[in-house]
């Protein structure tokens, strides 16, 4: 299903046709300016060990050499408020993702207002949703805080959710004597077409299909001249669920909404960072199996990073995720479901080191301390009752850039 | 700062006393670690720049000249001497910042990061060469077919 959809997106004869509308659009042009094309790129591979429980592969046993990002990225500046950009994405995240190589996103940009302190524009195509500070760029490892994003606000498991989609953004940004602003709403088809996303909304893969419907995001940003960022973000998210032959669930409803606040602060080499969302995931009409059910979620994370010395970063991190505010410590759900009640929470304390070899070359060392489970990803970690509270992971990442 | 580079503006006095006095008077006027001089496309519109307006330039917020010319924004690697004490005196960014400020925006395909040149040499031909370019050299002294730019 999930290559089906996937496919249709990078099918040569619409990519043939995209490109040649450009090539048209861009006919008229200055030849200096229709020439303006940029090119980048990276790849990373990372090794990641835990003590218990399996991240991104087989980790617990063996050092899992299961998550590698590899990424092409592409701009055309097709006249001066008509830009084009892409990128096609290799990725592996041990079982959660195995779909290799496919397109990121690809969007035309109309910027049809415009002067020195003012834009404002469109972004039409399979967008980057703006949600939080990093996840436009999540995937680029030389812009993530870490080897990993916190993962109560970047939830890896069900990432396809915030990552792109079909759709469209108005945006637009503002210059100030008190800074600069930036906001952006829009209106997306949502991804929840994965195994992933099913073991997060619903607990398990289920026999049916999720089908995302409609969803609507934005978010308002605020960089002061000294550096520091205010941002608020507002996500909400739709998809049904379309049952199979013999499913003993009906079909239902998922609702996903969120809204963060993230604020970021530097004092010279220092950068603090933190990020707060209440996410809330209603279900409806599953049938018995599911009960209707409604999950106020928290998630927080506090983090500095240091620059010691140019090429050098320091990365601390204490990171909070609860299921359900109502139930934090999850004895509840226990209670009700027999299953563990540290499925319901997660902790997550980091210790990074980040070293720039070179302008092209990063590598990274990490360790995480975490106590809970409810970020695990479903797919590693098929068996709900043999995942542990307790547990240990240490990732090492190597990176390049041209 | 200001006399320094007044100095430099008049081309007259800066061919007679170029041989010794010049850099005597440089060294008198401007520290050793004098700010890198702001050059810009012979075309750009603009005699002086403030430093919050190259900031945004540089930052990928103004991609504007006041007369509607897109900027074109050129750059040293990362680890150039020159590109770090433009970054770090001249704009007050960190380089490491710099380039996480360009990766954000130009992976998400919210603007074009700055076109990386190699050497002093190469961003001296790319200004020259490109309408609408701004770029850095450490040299703060007038090229032929450049304009520099004076910071206020």
């Amino acid at each position: 299903m999930k290559a089906s959809r996937r496919s249709s997106w990078i099918k040569p004869g619409r990519v043939g046709l995209l490109l040649m509308g450009l090539a048209s659009a861009s006919a008229g042009a200055d030849d200096s300016k229709a020439s303006r094309i940029q090119i980048q790129g990276f790849a990373a591979q990372a090794l990641i060990g835990t003590s218990h429980n399996n991240f991104f592969g087989d980790s617990q046993n063996d050092a899992s050499t299961e998550f590698t990002e590899a990424g092409l990225h592409g701009a055309w500046q097709v006249r001066d408020n008509l830009r084009v950009s892409g990128q096609l994405m290799y990725r592996r995240a041990g079982e959660t993702d195995t779909d290799g190589l496919r397109l990121d996103y690809a969007h035309v940009d109309w910027r049809f207002l415009q002067d020195t302190a003012h834009q404002t524009g469109v972004r039409i195509g399979k967008v980057k949703i703006p949600y939080g500070l990093y996840n436009e760029t999540r995937d680029v490892p030389f812009t993530r805080p870490g080897i990993l994003l916190p993962q109560s606000v970047y939830f890896d498991n069900s990432r396809s959710l915030v990552l792109a989609a079909p759709g469209m953004f108005v945006y637009g940004g503002g210059l100030h004597d008190w800074g600069s602003t930036e906001w952006s709403v829009g209106a997306i088809r949502p991804d929840f077409d994965s195994a992933a996303v099913e073991y997060n909304f619903l607990g398990n893969d289920l026999p049916g299909k999720l089908k995302g419907q409609h969803a609507f995001g934005a978010r308002f940003r605020w960089d002061s001249p000294s550096d520091s960022t205010l941002a608020l973000t507002y996500a909400n998210a739709q998809a049904d669920y379309a049952p199979s032959a013999l499913d003993p669930f009906s079909a239902g409803e998922v609702d996903f909404s969120n809204l963060m606040l993230s604020v970021q602060h530097r004092l010279g080499p220092l950068t603090l960072t933190t990020e707060y969302g209440q996410p809330r995931v209603r279900l409806r009409g599953f049938g018995g199996f599911l009960p209707d059910s409604e999950s106020p979620a928290e998630t927080f994370y506090a983090q500095g990073e240091w620059r010691f010395a140019p090429a050098w970063e320091l990365l601390v991190r204490h990171d909070v995720f609860y299921r359900s505010r109502k139930d934090r410590n999850g004895r509840n759900f226990e209670a009700l479901t027999g299953l563990p009640a540290h499925s319901m929470y997660a902790h997550d304390t980091t210790l990074g080191l980040r070293w720039d070899a070179t302008p092209s070359i990063m590598v990274r060392a990490e360790y995480h301390r975490v106590n809970g489970t409810a970020w695990l990803p479903g797919p590693d970690n098929p068996a709900l009752l043999s995942r542990t509270r307790e547990w240990d992971m240490w990732l090492l990442q190597a990176a390049w850039r041209f | 700062m200001n006399a320094c580079y007044k100095s430099q503006q008049t081309i007259m006095i800066r061919r007679r006393v170029r041989l010794f006095f010049w850099p005597l008077l440089a060294l008198l006027c401007c520290p050793l670690d004098t700010l890198a001089g702001v050059i810009a496309h012979a075309g750009v519109e603009l005699r002086s720049l403030s430093i919050p307006s190259l900031r945004n330039i540089y930052t990928l917020r103004q991609t504007q000249w006041p007369d509607g010319q897109p900027i074109v924004v050129f750059v040293l690697p990362d680890d150039h001497p020159v590109h770090e004490r433009f970054a770090k005196d001249t704009l007050g960014i960190y380089p490491y910042r710099l380039r996480q400020i360009w990766d954000r925006q130009s992976y998400s395909g919210m603007a074009g990061a700055p076109i990386e040149v190699r050497n002093e040499i190469e961003m001296r031909t790319r200004v020259r060469s490109t309408p609408g370019a701004i770029g850095y050299t450490s040299k703060d002294m007038a090229h032929e077919g450049i304009k520099t730019l004076k910071l206020d």
